[in-house]
């Protein structure tokens, strides 16, 4: 198999895994139990995007590496819940994270 | 005249589609970086830069195109290459499920489009909106909004890479772009029961298994925080 052929199958595997649930859906009814962990997909998938992202982005790194980002995630919450904006935790969290990796030596 | 018995999806709606793109602003500081880098990995790596460039539009799913691109760089089986391109997509059938009930009466062209653009970024802006109550076709045009937005930066950002080879900024950490602006989205969530237990199991599984064979841990974290999830009784709050 080819480089680009390859690449077409992953790509086109990974077309079917998006449409699947899509197509199944219009002909089965899905079970209600799977119907209501539908509804937690997402929460999931955010903590476990961001958790992950925040773990590669510090694993192998001292306590002056990972100090900053956990700080700023902090400070992010503690900015969302005051706000009750989820945009705040960019606004604080960014800065927090700048300021931080400026201040706590590496 | 006949009874219509699909749900038109009107396609001049302009304030929500480019209400979708506003959503997506915030991924696309996170992610075009990445493009950038998978844009110049594929241009050092030893297969045609053009072929390279194509897991974007193909497989478009940053991790699962890196893996790719890296595993035929090194001269991998390509069937190794596809499996393990699509074990770090496994995720893509969840988001699936969570997004199917609400393209329900949508024409089949219509959601034979919106699934190819379905990847994080897209499903997170999405679903977020989905789950706000208003009409359904405003929340398809914002899904579109945001989709094709990140879609046209991602290829952009890819191609970018592959022909400049431009460096990062990184004392700017836009790595943790995404990763906070999801702390933003989760707080909120916290409030519900099964909600927090699917959100706090997922973390730590997700921080547990980040090391996990073949980017395995994210998918193992969302399943983790669903099963999770769903051993508090409904309406338990």
């Amino acid at each position: 198999m080819s480089v680009w052929l390859t690449i077409l199958v992953a790509g086109l595997g990974s077309y079917l895994f998006r449409i699947s649930m899509v197509v199944l859906a219009d002909r089965m009814t899905m079970p209600e139990k799977l119907e209501r962990a539908s509804t937690y997909v997402a929460p999931a998938a955010f903590a476990a995007l961001a958790a992950g992202g925040i773990a590669a982005n510090t694993a192998g790194l001292d306590v002056g590496g990972w100090i900053p980002p956990l700080a700023a995630v902090v400070v992010a919450v503690i900015a969302v819940r005051r706000t009750g904006r989820p945009y705040a935790a960019l606004l604080a969290g960014m800065p927090a994270l700048w300021v931080l990796t400026a201040v706590v030596p590496a | 005249m006949t009874a219509v018995t699909v749900a038109p999806v009107r396609s001049v709606r302009g304030g929500d589609f480019a209400a979708g793109a506003r959503a997506m602003v915030p991924w696309l500081a996170g992610v075009a970086p990445f493009g950038l880098v998978i844009g110049v990995s594929a241009a050092q790596a030893d297969i045609p830069t053009l072929a390279g460039w194509l897991t974007g539009p193909t497989i478009y799913a940053g991790s699962s195109q890196v893996a790719a691109i890296e595993m035929l760089d090194a001269g991998s089986a390509p069937v190794v290459v596809v499996i393990t391109a699509l074990v770090i997509n496994l995720r893509l059938i969840l988001y699936s499920g969570a997004i199917a009930t609400h393209w329900r009466g949508t024409p089949r062209w219509w959601r034979a489009m919106a699934a190819y653009l379905l990847v994080d970024p897209s499903f997170v802006v999405g679903i977020d909106r989905y789950q706000r109550p208003g009409d359904r076709n405003d929340a398809h045009t914002f899904y579109l909004g945001g989709a094709i937005t990140l879609w046209i930066t991602w290829l952009l950002a890819l191609g970018a890479g592959a022909t400049l080879g431009a460096q990062l900024p990184a004392a700017l950490h836009l790595e943790l772009v995404i990763p906070l602006y999801l702390v933003g989205e989760i707080v909120p969530k916290l409030a519900d029961r099964a909600a927090r237990r699917a959100i706090l199991t997922a973390v730590v599984v997700a921080v547990v298994a980040v090391s996990a064979p073949l980017h395995l841990g994210v998918v193992l974290a969302i399943i983790a925080g669903l099963g999770a999830a769903l051993t508090v009784k409904e309406g338990q709050r």
